[in-house]
């Protein structure tokens, strides 16, 4: 009888992953999403109709001119924001709220506590998870060596450059493996030079770690240059107005900003962002 | 030019007793060679000595420890009362617009001014420089508590959230040591502001107390002893305010 229930027990462990793996851990739906905030001068749009879904694995890039809602698309589906009506599914389940297991969040300035470490700070999100010491401490290490800072364990964060601080928080962003990192506007604060360089060892660090990511960004070329898929949403109301794919060869690099289909894809949503400017 | 920081920390060290054995020579050299009547200033040495014979005395040991429980019972009601009603009022954007005027008008304005009133209400007794003790301070650790509640930043709270901190978590995690800084530097000036409080009290009306003795003394131009006194009680303040900024710094590193 003990056997029979553990068994099905395991059955159903078993089943619950076919079903996670058949939709993808990493996979985003969204579905018929929209937004209305209510202001005080009544109801206004923000997100109308948005659709869009992520295999596992992409890198797709949301650009949009100002204000179109690409950054509170980005919150809410971190779950930190809530929206009026659709659904978000992440790994085939609802986002009902944070969710660090599922999904890793890096936002525009690094954000990190200064009274922490390097080390303590990638930490951070196992600490609230009452990981042990040795193994926090291991995880964080390893994270470390992928964004490859290792040698600035133990300093705090005003000791380092500000392209250090973004790639400690995309640390703190992997270290719990979540299928899914969300980044909003990560280099947006940087100058060109580290920024691209920036560009570079995320490509590197999603080659190495294969997660999903959803990148939000002001910079066309940014966009052409990361993305597997560009979406680009419109003025507010945001709506998704073209979805592009991107096929330029991997791994890019400097003589990718050259080419011709570069330059062909980056025109195409210059003439929708002009369009909605206008 | 180029020195080291621990040569340059060394060398600032230096300096600073230089100068204080400087002060100390003048003080002693300027009535011992006429230029200032010995009756007005009389020499470090004498002081000195002064304060060695009334740190003897039981009376003087008595007072000296009246004096520091007066601070220390004012510090301990005013600090977590001050720290609560901060609080309170931080977190109350509504209480905030309210009190604010208020509480500026208040902390503007000397408080020797009410000390008549904590003579009417309280006495002349160890309650009434602990009430006028605690009144200088609570206004002051309540200010520092709302400053330190607002540098909490919104997007550490953010990032916490994102990575689903409990509201216990937050507190633990994000506010404390937000607010730590702050909180260590209000307790600096919170000691000091009692302990000039109290010592002014005792001063105003009193019949114990360090601050009582260095008041009779003046009014009898008991000049050693009025300087020893003087002396005592900075050599505590310095002690206190070191005490503190020691703790602080071991928790502030990353201030700078």
């Amino acid at each position: 009888m003990a056997d029979l229930t553990a068994a099905a027990g395991d059955g159903k462990i078993v089943a619950g992953a076919v079903v996670a793996g058949g939709v993808g851990a990493g996979s985003i739906q969204i579905r018929a999403l929209s937004h209305v905030y209510a202001g005080r001068d009544g109801e206004s749009p923000a997100l109308a109709d948005i659709d869009m879904t992520v295999e596992p694995g992409r890198f797709v890039v949301l650009v949009g001119p100002s204000g179109c809602g690409k950054t509170s698309l980005l919150m809410m589906l971190a779950g930190l924001r809530a929206h009026s009506t659709g659904f978000i599914l992440c790994g085939g389940r609802p986002i009902t709220g944070p969710d660090p297991n599922r999904i890793g969040v890096v936002f525009q300035e690094a954000n990190l506590f200064p009274w922490l470490t390097a080390l303590d700070n990638i930490a951070f999100p196992l600490a609230l998870r009452h990981v042990k010491a040795a193994e926090r401490r291991g995880r964080a290490l390893e994270m470390l060596r992928l964004v490859r800072l290792e040698a600035f364990a133990d300093r705090y964060p005003h000791e380092l450059s500000g392209g250090m601080r973004q790639r400690v928080s995309i640390a703190r962003g992997l270290v719990q493996d979540p299928p899914v990192l969300l980044m909003d506007e990560p280099f947006a604060a940087l100058d060109e030079q580290t920024r691209m360089a920036m560009g570079d060892e995320l490509l590197r660090i999603w080659s190495e770690t294969r997660k999903t990511v959803v990148f939000v960004t002001h910079s066309l070329t940014e966009a052409v240059y990361l993305a597997d898929q560009v979406l680009v949403m419109s003025a507010r109301p945001g709506r998704i107005i073209d979805r592009i794919e991107v096929d330029l060869p991997r791994p890019r690099s400097y003589a990718t900003l050259s080419a011709p289909a570069f330059a062909g894809l980056r025109d195409r949503i210059w003439h929708h962002i002009r369009a909605e400017r206008a | 030019m180029s020195a080291s920081p621990a040569a340059g920390r060394a060398a600032m060290l230096l300096a600073r007793v230089l100068l204080l054995a400087g002060v100390l020579l003048t003080w002693e050299l300027l009535p011992r060679l006429g230029a200032v009547a010995p009756d007005l200033l009389p020499p470090f040495s004498e002081v000195a000595r002064t304060l060695a014979t009334l740190l003897t005395r039981a009376a003087f040991l008595r007072d000296i420890a009246t004096t520091a429980l007066e601070i220390l019972a004012s510090f301990l009601i005013a600090v977590p009362l001050g720290a609560v009603l901060g609080l309170l009022i931080a977190e109350s954007p509504y209480f905030a617009r309210v009190f604010d005027p208020l509480l500026f008008f208040l902390f503007s304005i000397p408080k020797s001014i009410f000390l008549p009133m904590f003579i009417l209400t309280l006495g002349i007794g160890f309650w009434q420089k602990v009430g006028f003790g605690c009144f200088s301070t609570t206004l002051l650790v309540l200010l520092s508590t709302q400053a330190a509640v607002r540098s909490v930043r919104p997007e550490h709270l953010l990032v916490a959230r994102s990575y689903g901190a409990t509201p216990g978590q937050i507190v633990l995690r994000v506010y404390l040591p937000s607010m730590l800084p702050i909180v260590l530097e209000a307790l600096r000036l919170a000691l000091i502001f009692t302990f000039t409080a109290v010592t002014l009290a005792e001063m105003y009306a009193s019949s114990t107390g360090v601050g009582h003795e260095i008041e009779t003394w003046g009014e009898n131009f008991m000049m050693p002893q009025l300087l020893a006194g003087v002396l005592l009680m900075s050599c505590a303040a310095i002690l206190l305010n070191e005490a503190i900024r020691w703790a602080e710094q071991r928790c502030g590193t990353w201030r700078t």
